[in-house]
């Protein structure tokens, strides 16, 4: 490669280049500027988010580009997913600005970690090699790691980084593990040349290898067996990071694990739908009955998103020609609907300002704040997939795939990991409406109420304009042939 | 055929190290051996011609990275024989978790054993070492071809200072620090004062 | 001003539809007033712009567009669509015109009827939603939109019928309405399903076009192999059958009549349970190609006009007598359409109408008059404070009866339809159709017993003297579950009080001048439209909308029929009406003496043939028993069991399965490696 490819080639990474430039910008910023500076980079932070998602739209092209000798893809696809992600992280860096103030842990550095964190799953959604793959994995982890430590002096939110760092490294090895074992294999570690090699021969040692990146990546997804590590995470860390685990990077691991499977090893599908159907099973049993259990509002949270990528893993699973649209779908519209149900539970303040994650907590929530209750009750209709929400469209369209892909015994689970999920959401609605009111609740603080009215707004409105979403994640999803 | 031999003595001499960082009863013990084994890898490295990546081995994992660990092993107390005790609980299901995965590995390698990989394939074959040696041919490259993993790598260690400083890094308010600046700064003016108190009522500070 | 019949039609069909929604949304909050003027206003609109079509198609000054006007597509589900459409034909016409009028009628008639009930909003939103439901019906352009517009009336029909929801037996009524209805429409939907299963479309037209490529179509399961034909035609006048109240899915019409009068009047007589006959005649291509369908829609048919006619002799409630009245010549309209005469069938139907909601809103009128008293054996010499009233009755009654001279042009609008429907039986039998001869003789019994009860409804009620209490007898038979009548009447009327003498008072002008429209059609509306209904002008007027096989001459054979049948209807009118005279105007008190004399007939009579006995033995209690079988033995052991037991040992599941979680770093770690050993093994097995 010489310069003019390389200008060529980074012309098309206009929104990394913007948010990686726009962090390091921040950061200087916040070293330079005053501790007040704060709310200014946390403010600028989501403009370049935001800038960097519409840049990704906008100068999606029209046909595929396979950039640095075929190391990194810029598609319609990742351009969707990417537009999302920026959005939903730009949320809960929203959702978190106001909580971090009032615990003193205003430090610039926390927008700027998310910056990178989104660079990361940028990354993660336009891999075409295994590289790219680590690389993307890699810098988005570890920026989350320490988001999951943030607040050093709690000692919940430490051990909880602690825990996710070392899981994590373990899951980093598998996946470095499995890359290792492919390259040796094959000698090559690009999507497309896999895709030829895993067609033409039976290779065991590629099949091998695959299960092991697919492992590594699942582990990031938080899938059964692989989830372990996320409730007690989510229940350590500060809510607000919690919100941005929930959402981006769940959808970008889920994206990243699609266009592996599909791109590299779409030809064989067979090959790997059988480790996919076991984890989407184990993850939507994990998911809908660990929950019943819990107590804490973020613990099932947890559970809930383990739940849903286990609907996820059903798109997946469905093969590479119905597969993608319905992950596309699903995804964007899961990010959404929980970076939403994070911000309710950021708005559950008490009298003194601190946060309430009991379950029980929430009791009489509608006498006190009818309108947060409507919030939360929109969202947890739109993820149970009461049909009129989003949330319905998203499930249905995996249903759909998942029949047409034939995959029907896992539709069917589907349908009644549904049907047990939506027992503990609406447990939740039935204490906030029904039960009488124990402890005042104060609604949340500015930031965290624009942004829980907004993605509500969001989930309402947008449901009329579904179709444009749903063309928009339909088309995308057939760049895949 | 002296390879060969080598590569045994090496391989092997990894492998036990390997078990014994495991088992050894003094944390400082395991991480000598840690060392050893970067040792006799960067060896392996050297016979399989990546000279560059051998003293890549030795001056980043020997000289920093386990340097590192003797001194988090020696600065924090921990008991590892408390640490060890649930260590047979679990021993017997690990020992059979390992033994699968062994066997795995051996039924793998033995069946691809005659899958050879198609050179074309490579991206960047490695040159002969007299059209370039190691150093020269990753330099060539790592610039230009993996510019963009390059530039990535970079942010990841970005993130890890950042994450490091945002994690440990405490300005303790009633720490009085020296600022040579201010100090060398000092003036007559700025140091001295005179004031005239009124009787009985002191001066303020 | 130039506007389309395209904007007319819209106007027709989405007029209703918008009073309803400003009605039942606002209602609460805008003034009653407003809902009424609004609903009622756009009523207006709308009959004026129906029968402005109406007139134009008739007189030939405006052309019908061939395609339906399409609105939009509602239903898109792999190959099976439906399109919101506006159908714009002959029957669609007639039947916009006949419904807009009428309910525009109805409406400004409640204004007076319901005057002192509470919840006039909620009325005429139901009722202007009915009209909504029972436009898009008649204007379908598939057989979906027909049935959304089916449940649509049927929903109107179930929610009108409960009007008085605080009173039980309105609420028994309308839930056996709906459930009678819902056997018909189970048919009904087979129906469809069968036409969509043969002929792989929905829409009209197109079915309509592929028939002739479908005649020897069979359908069943392995050896049982029916004639599609056949079984299509006969699961739609199941369905046809429950809407119309047809001799056995009759038994919920009369019962019907808990409903306030003006929905009696509107819904059950004189539109919605016509949509059976529209079905029949708008699928006439499918049934002129099943002789053995049109076979049982004859006989039906011809039973329905017999049994009801002669249990309408027997009942004592005025509005009874009219339901029943109505069973009957819905019988008429469906051996008319079984016989093939389709014509007739709509002609009957359409002249029907204005008589039929006529003698209902003059019932109305008695009842209103009588402070809601419904017992004829309670009324006699209403005539007198109620001149009008009875003066309208008597034009319903002479209309229904079917008076005119035969031979010329001179009758009242049931003399041309039904005498219609009587000669072409007549034709049709010496044509050798099944069941036409049974059917004209049943049209000329119930032609007698028509005559007969609806004369003594007339004379029961308005003449004589006054049988009931005195004092204006509070009952609560029809309206005053809601009871704010009562302070309003006391008082009032003791001033004019004399023996015998009816303590009623004329209804106000505001029910009266709908009743004088109506008249006008009851008494015109056969003379001006026999000729394009059913006349020479029929084959132009119909056009395409109606189809009849190339062997069917019926139509044009019931001019050739011999004198005596031309007469015989007539003649029988006015021997029923001279057995009236005889048993209640000249003989004050035979009425009884029969009915003693003949007590076990009487009584199967009165009882409406025990139908209801009947209905209530085998299938209420029948279904009772195993409904508690299923619910006993079925739901709470075997399938409460289950899902009780599924769902506590989900519980017991999770708890013990949240154990795993830990919260050990080592655990999960080694969790995690458990499982990646497991799927490689996997994958390694499955390889090889």
């Amino acid at each position: 490669m010489n310069l003019a490819s390389v200008t060529h080639d980074l012309a098309f990474m206009t929104p990394e280049l913007v948010i990686a430039v726009g962090a390091m910008l921040l950061v200087l910023m916040g070293a330079f500027v005053s501790k007040s500076a704060y709310r200014a980079i946390t403010y600028l932070s989501v403009v370049v988010l935001l800038v960097a998602g519409f840049l990704g739209v906008q100068h999606a092209p029209d046909n595929a580009q396979v950039l640095f000798n075929g190391s990194y893809v810029v598609d319609a696809f990742g351009g969707f997913a990417k537009l999302i992600i920026a959005l939903t992280a730009a949320c809960a860096i929203l959702l978190s600005a106001d909580y971090l103030a009032e615990r003193n842990l205003e430090k610039p550095e926390y927008p700027v970690l998310a910056l990178l964190a989104v660079l990361g799953m940028y990354v993660m959604v336009s891999a075409h090699d295994l590289l790219a793959v680590y690389m993307g994995v890699e810098l988005q982890s570890l920026a989350l790691y320490v988001l999951a430590a943030y607040a050093r002096d709690d000692r919940k939110s430490s051990e909880a980084g602690l825990k996710y760092f070392v899981l994590g490294a373990l899951s980093s090895g598998i996946l470095l593990y499995g890359v290792s074992l492919i390259y040796g294999f094959t000698g090559t570690i690009n999507f497309g040349k896999l895709m030829t090699i895993a067609k033409d021969t039976s290779n065991v040692g590629l099949i091998f290898g695959m299960v092991f990146v697919l492992s590594g990546i699942a582990f990031k997804m938080s899938v059964a067996p692989f989830h372990m590590w996320t409730p007690d995470v989510y229940e350590g860390a500060p809510t607000p990071s919690t919100a941005f685990f929930a959402t981006a990077p769940k959808m970008a691991a889920a994206i990243l694990l699609g266009r592996f499977l599909f791109e590299a090893f779409g030809e064989v599908v067979s090959q790997w739908r059988d480790v996919v159907s076991i984890m989407a099973v184990l993850s939507m049993f994990v998911g809908a009955i660990f929950a019943l259990q819990q107590t804490n509002m973020k613990r099932l949270l947890a559970y809930s998103s383990i739940l849903n990528m286990g609907y996820a893993m059903v798109a997946i699973a469905a093969g590479p020609v119905y597969g993608p649209s319905a992950l596309l779908l699903f995804t964007a519209i899961y990010a959404i609907t929980s970076v939403g149900m994070f911000g309710v539970l950021l708005s559950m303040r008490d009298a003194k300002g601190k946060e309430i994650t009991k379950i029980s907590g929430y009791s009489g929530l509608s006498k006190q704040r009818p309108l947060l209750s409507l919030a939360l009750t929109i969202m947890f209709f739109s993820i149970t997939g009461i049909p009129p929400l989003l949330g319905f469209f998203g499930k249905f369209q995996i249903f759909i795939a998942a029949v047409d892909g034939g995959v029907m015994p896992l539709a069917l689970i589907l349908v009644i990991a549904s049907v047990i999920s939506a027992f503990y959401y609406l447990r939740v609605l039935k204490v906030v409406w029904f039960d009488e009111p124990s402890v005042e609740i104060v609604g949340g603080l500015a930031t965290t109420k624009v942004t829980v009215t907004g993605v509500t707004l969001m989930i309402a409105l947008l449901t009329p304009f579904i179709g444009l979403i749903y063309t928009a994640s339909m088309a995308a999803g057939h760049f895949f042939k | 055929m002296l390879q060969i031999a080598a590569f045994y003595i090496l391989a092997a001499v990894a492998l036990i190290s390997a078990i014994m960082v495991v088992s050894a009863k003094n944390p400082v013990h395991s991480v000598m051996f840690l060392i050893t084994i970067f040792v006799t890898t960067s060896g392996l490295f050297v016979l399989a011609g990546a000279e560059y990546l051998a003293m890549l081995l030795i001056v980043v994992y020997v000289g920093a990275v386990a340097v590192l660990f003797l001194f988090v092993v020696m600065m924090l107390d921990i008991d590892f024989v408390e640490l060890k005790q649930g260590f047979m609980r679990y021993a017997p299901f690990g020992a059979l978790v390992a033994l699968v995965l062994f066997a795995m590995f051996v039924l793998v390698a033995s069946a691809v054993v005659e899958a050879k990989v198609d050179p074309h394939v490579l991206a960047s074959p490695t040159p002969a070492l007299d059209v370039a040696n190691n150093t020269q041919a990753i330099g060539r490259i790592l610039y230009t071809d993996y510019i963009l993993f390059f530039q990535l790598a970079g942010m990841v260690l970005f993130v890890a200072m950042i994450g490091a400083i945002v994690l440990t890094l405490r300005h303790k308010p009633y720490v009085k620090r020296q600022n040579v600046g201010k100090q060398v700064a000092r003036t007559r003016k700025t140091g001295v004062e005179n004031t005239k108190p009124k009787i009985g009522e002191g001066v303020s500070l | 001003m130039n506007v389309t019949v395209e904007t007319l039609a819209l106007i027709v069909v989405f007029a209703p539809v918008i009073g309803a929604i400003i009605a039942g949304l606002f209602g609460r909050v805008l003034p009653a007033k407003v809902s009424m003027t609004v609903t009622t206003g756009l009523l207006m609109v709308a009959a004026a712009s129906a029968i402005t079509i109406f007139i134009g198609y008739w007189d030939k000054s405006l052309v019908l567009p061939d395609e339906p006007i399409r609105i939009f597509k509602w239903i898109d589900v792999a190959g099976f669509t439906s399109t919101w459409s506006i159908r714009l034909d002959a029957i669609s016409v007639v039947m916009m015109a006949v419904v807009t009028s009428v309910s525009s009628m109805v409406h400004l008639y409640s204004w007076g009827y319901m005057s002192d009930d509470p919840f006039k909003p909620r009325f005429f939103a139901y009722l202007s939603l009915f009209t909504f439901a029972m436009l898009s019906l008649v204007t379908a352009a598939d057989f979906m939109q027909l049935f959304f517009g089916w449940e649509g009336v049927g929903l109107a029909s179930y929610l009108l019928i409960g009007f008085y929801f605080l009173k039980r037996s309105a609420n028994d009524a309308q839930i056996k309405a709906f459930v009678v209805n819902r056997v018909g429409d189970f048919g009904f939907v087979l129906g469809i399903m069968s036409v969509y299963f043969v002929f792989g479309t929905i829409e009209f037209k197109d079915v309509f076009h592929a028939i002739p490529h479908h005649i020897h179509d069979t359908m069943g399961w392995g050896k049982l192999q029916l004639p599609a034909m056949e079984v299509i035609a006969l699961l739609l006048f199941i369905g046809a059958m429950g809407k119309s109240a047809q001799f056995l899915l009759h038994t919920w019409l009369p019962d019907a009549m808990e409903g306030p009068t003006p929905v009696s009047a509107l819904i059950h007589a004189a539109t919605m349970v016509t949509a059976g006959v529209v079905l029949v005649t708008l699928c006439s291509p499918i049934f002129q190609v099943a002789p053995f369908a049109s076979g049982v829609v004859t006989l039906i048919g011809a039973i329905t006009a017999i049994f009801a006619a002669t249990i309408g002799i027997a009942q004592n409630d005025i509005k009874r007598v009219i339901a029943y009245s109505t069973c009957s010549q819905l019988g008429y309209m469906f051996f008319a359409a079984g016989i093939g005469v389709y014509q007739a069938a709509m002609f009957h139907l359409f002249t029907h109408a204005f008589f039929k909601a006529m003698l209902f809103l003059g019932a109305g009128s008695v009842i209103h008059g009588l402070h809601h008293e419904q017992d004829m054996r309670k009324m006699g010499g209403v005539w007198k404070p109620m001149k009008i009233t009875y003066a309208i009755m008597l034009i319903g009654t002479l209309a229904i009866t079917g008076v005119g001279i035969p031979g010329t042009n001179f009758g009242f609008a049931g003399f041309f339809s039904k005498d219609a429907i009587i000669e072409s039986a007549f034709a049709a039998s010496s044509e050798g159709l099944p069941f036409a001869t049974f059917a004209f003789w049943m049209g000329i019994l119930a032609a007698f017993l028509t005559s007969f009860y609806s004369w003594r409804l007339a004379f029961m009620t308005f003449t004589g003297t006054f049988r009931g209490d005195a004092h204006g007898g509070h009952h609560d038979d029809d309206a005053h579950a809601h009871a704010v009548h009562a302070a309003h009447v006391e008082g009032h009327h003791d001033a004019h009080q004399e023996d015998g003498v009816a303590p009623a008072h004329e209804s106000p002008l505001v029910m009266l001048v709908p009743l004088f429209i109506l008249a006008f059609g009851a008494i015109f509306a056969g003379f001006i439209f026999n000729d394009a209904f059913v006349g020479e002008g029929a084959h132009d007027f119909w056009g395409h909308a109606i189809y009849v096989s190339p062997e069917n001459h019926i139509l044009h054979a019931r001019h050739n029929v011999p004198e005596w049948v031309k007469f015989m209807p007539l003649t029988v009118t006015l021997l029923g009406l001279l057995g009236a005279m005889i048993v209640y105007l000249w003989n004050k008190g035979l009425g009884e003496k029969i009915a003693k004399a003949t007590g076990p007939i009487h009584a199967f009579l009165y009882n409406k043939w025990y139908f209801d006995e009947l209905y209530d033995a085998v299938f209420v209690k029948g279904a009772r028993a195993l409904g508690d079988f299923f619910w006993k033995v079925g739901d709470q052991k075997l399938i409460d069991g289950i899902i009780n037991g599924i769902a506590s040992d989900t519980n017991i599941i999770s708890k013990k399965s949240v154990k795993v979680q830990s919260g050990y770093v080592y655990h999960y770690a080694f969790i995690m490696l458990i499982a990646l050993v497991a799927f490689g093994a996997l994958v390694l097995l499955k390889k090889g």
